[in-house]
């Protein structure tokens, strides 16, 4: 199903769900202000339901916003969700922050997010790009004095082409059906490149990618698993973590972070595609998940009723390193 | 330091304070003799280790750091290093993709009553460390920004 | 104050000319991005460009700074001893500053330099030590509204020598004392140059779409404006990270902290965003913004309604359109302010 479509289906749903009083809210995205950015949108009646839409550039991980609404707030909710989002949504009842009957989940197959700086890039890093339109496998990139297609999956957000789970992995309506569960690459293969180098070469290619890093925290606040009331960060007593810019504290920042989303990290990309910088955030989490799957033959977010890896042990697991 | 003296690093040591703890006075009582190098932080179980500690270590100057705790099985609390095992997997695995030399991060279980094994990881521990020279991995500076 | 002409032929041994003594910066792509890097002298810097992804906020306010050092040993013979951080050593020259971004910067100096009391020692060093030369904008942006924010593309307050490209010259008009005597020796510009230039910020004016009314903001109210009901609305996306705060060229606010290290330590600020819980927790455990809406809002009564009470009607904003890009959710400050002022 196109986007049109889709867009249309998801406004149904949300229309409806909202005239009987099934839900409280209807969180999707409305269309952006620039090109290549939609924007989250929380719709309260049909008549807001109009204005939802739905396309490659609905780059953030909606499960972001079910954990920030006050306590006893929260009402019922629904959420369009692909399957990256619905893994969140499903680590997220895991872990004890949202419940089933809380959410309805309005399910939609990823057609693989795009990301902005990749078509940018594509284009000329200087031109102003004025508008980008999907037509089908093409991006239509417009701005003053040119008007270039693109192959979409050319400028795919990088997790998307080595996505395992497409679709949804629960909702309550499906609009538009299945499609293929993956994109065809292969996660393993790609998701720690660093393995390859030694030590001295390991920490130079970890400070080079997070050497942009502006400590503005919005990989932090876009991911739906960092919900704590008093984040590390801002731990004073001791002070876990500086806040300057001096190499060391910015580094720890990230380890810390990544080594907090272990075992629960999806891969949904909304961190990579929040960050202002277009740092490579997901190189420390994609390393992680790989080991957890390698060693507790894990993948997060799939189903409700296992218990994240972290949270729990068996007698047969590995420690040949221990001495 | 200067170059005519040996490099002696400085390692974090976190013991549990049922088992490794336990095990360590057992080698001081009786009169094991091993290298002075380790800083001994006690901590409940090695459940509670977290891993910002093991990185304020670094940052804070750590050349090394070491971890041990009870057996899996004898655990104190029940199954506290169970989760702390799998914890300790994904922690050694993630600072050693990231640059973090093999040979700066150690674990062990050791129980009270082995104060011989104790003995023999401080020195296995204080010998890797020394060989691979001062830390600079994370290492917090603060002469050196702006 | 003159009108001069440079060619750009000419232009790189005139800025190596600035040079020798000061150190030379100017925008360059790098990977794709567009930022403030060294220029070497002897090159030419880029005329064409829209603006620098972050702002150039760092060269008088960077982003970790040490503000003087300590001694803690009581007993050695220094005993406490506090050192300041010496001033910037070299002057330098801002090569092809936006005019958005050169106005921000004097927007602030009323901030950081108010009065006898309150002068930022820090921030006065290194404005002092600045020569800054703005290039105009022939090409504003979709994203740009600088001519609501009592700003527009050619404006000339906050730079010292203001360039407007007419091809393969430059229009080089001094502002300042300072740049007048930077471009003293550089030939006069002839009527047709300085008609070419006036027609280039016409056009560029007019280029500009986005309009956002201020008129209600300045005459209601603060609590009118506080309490007005669509603040609901645009706190609900908000992450409340620093993204908008950092990019900005006019948000300012900072965080001092002291870190030891033995005993030896630094005073540093860093940059801080009221987006953040933590920005107002009191060590009571009382946070006056402890709610969300309480901090979106802030942002943006503080750039729009406060500042301009507080400093003669300047706005806390110059329209550079940085965080409009850049938002990962997308919050608009155009739209918001059109809220604020409907």
């Amino acid at each position: 199903m196109d986007n049109q479509a889709l867009t249309q289906g998801i406004r149904e749903a949300a229309s409806r769900l909202l005239a009987e009083g099934t839900v409280d809210c209807v969180l999707g995205y409305q269309a952006g202000t620039v090109p290549m950015r939609e924007r989250p949108f929380f719709a309260y009646n049909p008549e807001e339901a109009q204005r939802l839409i739905w396309s490659g550039f609905c780059c953030n991980n909606l499960a972001d916003f079910l954990i920030r609404r006050p306590a006893g707030e929260i009402g019922k909710v629904a959420v369009v969700a692909q399957g990256c989002v619905s893994r969140s949504i499903v680590g997220l009842i895991k872990e004890h922050q949202l419940t089933r009957e809380q959410v309805h989940v309005i399910g939609v197959a990823s057609p693989g997010m795009l990301d902005r700086d990749k078509v940018q890039a594509l284009v000329g890093p200087d031109k102003v790009i004025t508008a980008a339109a999907e037509e089908g496998d093409e991006l239509v990139v417009e701005g003053p004095g040119f008007n270039q297609r693109i192959a979409r999956n050319k400028v795919m957000r990088d997790n998307c082409y080595t996505c395992v789970q497409r679709n949804p992995v629960i909702f309550d309506e499906l609009i538009g059906g299945e499609s293929e569960p993956t994109h065809g690459g292969v996660i393993d293969k790609v998701a720690a490149p660093w393995e390859r180098l030694d030590p001295a070469g390991r920490l130079a290619a970890f400070a080079e990618n997070y050497q942009d890093c502006i400590r503005c925290y919005a990989c932090r606040d876009a991911c739906p698993l960092c919900y704590c009331h008093v984040c590390f960060v801002d731990e004073s007593s001791p002070q876990w973590c500086g806040k300057t810019q001096d190499e060391s504290d910015v580094l720890t920042y990230h380890i810390l972070r990544a080594f907090h989303c272990a075992g629960r990290c999806v891969d949904c990309g909304a961190c990579e595609s929040a960050c202002p910088q277009g740092i490579k955030v997901r190189r420390l989490t994609s390393k992680i998940e790989k080991d957890v799957r390698e060693f507790y033959a894990y993948a997060p977010g799939l189903e409700l009723e296992s218990v994240p890896p972290l949270s729990m042990h068996r007698p047969d697991d590995p420690q040949g390193f221990i001495k | 330091m200067s170059e005519t003296q040996e490099f002696e690093p400085r390692i974090a040591a976190f013991f549990c304070n049922w088992c490794t703890y336990g095990g360590a006075d057992l080698a001081g009582v009786s009169r094991l003799q091993y290298p002075p190098n380790i800083r001994a932080i006690r901590i409940p179980c090695t459940g509670r280790l977290s891993p910002t500690f093991v990185l304020q270590a670094f940052r804070q100057g750590a050349d090394g750091v070491w971890i041990s705790g009870c057996h899996p099985g004898d655990c104190h609390y029940i199954e506290g290093n169970l989760f702390a095992r799998r914890r300790f997997t994904v922690l050694k695995n993630l600072l050693e993709y990231v640059g973090l030399e093999p040979g700066r991060l150690h674990f062990s279980w050791i129980s009270s009553a082995e104060a011989t094994k104790f003995q023999q990881t401080v020195i296995e521990v204080t010998e890797a460390v020394k060989a691979l020279g001062p830390c600079r991995f994370l290492r917090k500076d603060i002469g050196m920004v702006a | 104050m003159s009108d001069k002409i440079l060619t750009k032929d000419s232009a790189a041994s005139f800025l190596a000319g600035l040079g020798g003594e000061r150190d030379l910066f100017a925008p360059a792509l790098a990977e794709g991005k567009l930022a403030w890097a060294p220029l070497e002298p002897g090159r030419e810097p880029l005329w064409e460009f829209s603006n620098t992804q972050m702002s150039p906020k760092e060269f008088f306010f960077p982003q970790t700074e040490c503000m003087m050092r300590f001694t803690n040993q009581q007993d050695g013979e220094q005993g406490m001893i506090m050192r300041p951080e010496p001033e910037l050593a070299r002057e330098r020259v801002l090569v092809n500053m936006r005019p958005c971004d050169a106005k921000a910067f004097g927007v602030l100096d009323l901030i950081f330099c108010q009065d006898e009391v309150t002068d930022d020692p820090y921030w006065r060093d290194k404005r002092e030590k600045s020569l800054i030369i703005a290039l105009a904008c022939n090409d504003p942006c979709p994203t740009c509204f600088c001519t609501s924010m009592n700003c527009g593309p050619h404006s000339e307050a906050g730079a010292d020598v203001l360039l407007t490209d007419l091809g393969g010259k430059l229009l080089v008009r001094g502002v300042t004392d300072k740049g007048e005597a930077a471009i003293a020796e550089l030939p006069e510009a002839v009527p047709e140059d300085i008609a070419a230039a006036a027609s280039a910020k016409e056009k560029a004016e007019a280029a500009i779409t986005t309009s956002v009314e201020m008129d209600q903001v300045k005459a209601r109210e603060v609590m009118e404006l506080y309490e007005a009901p669509h603040w609901d609305q645009v706190q609900e996306s908000c992450l409340n990270c620093g993204t908008c705060t950092f990019c900005c060229p006019t948000c300012h606010c900072f965080d001092i902290q002291d870190e030891t290290q033995g005993a030896a330590g630094r005073r540093v600020r860093n940059w801080d965003y009221c987006m953040s819980w933590l920005f107002t927790q009191h060590g009571s455990g009382h946070n006056p913004r402890g709610a969300k809406k309480d901090r979106v809002r802030q942002r943006f009564m503080h750039k729009f309604k406060y500042i301009p009470v507080k400093r003669g009607g300047e706005i806390g904003c110059v329209g550079c359109g940085r965080c409009v890009q850049l938002c990962p959710v997308n919050i608009d400050v155009r739209e918001v302010v059109r809220n604020m002022n409907a």
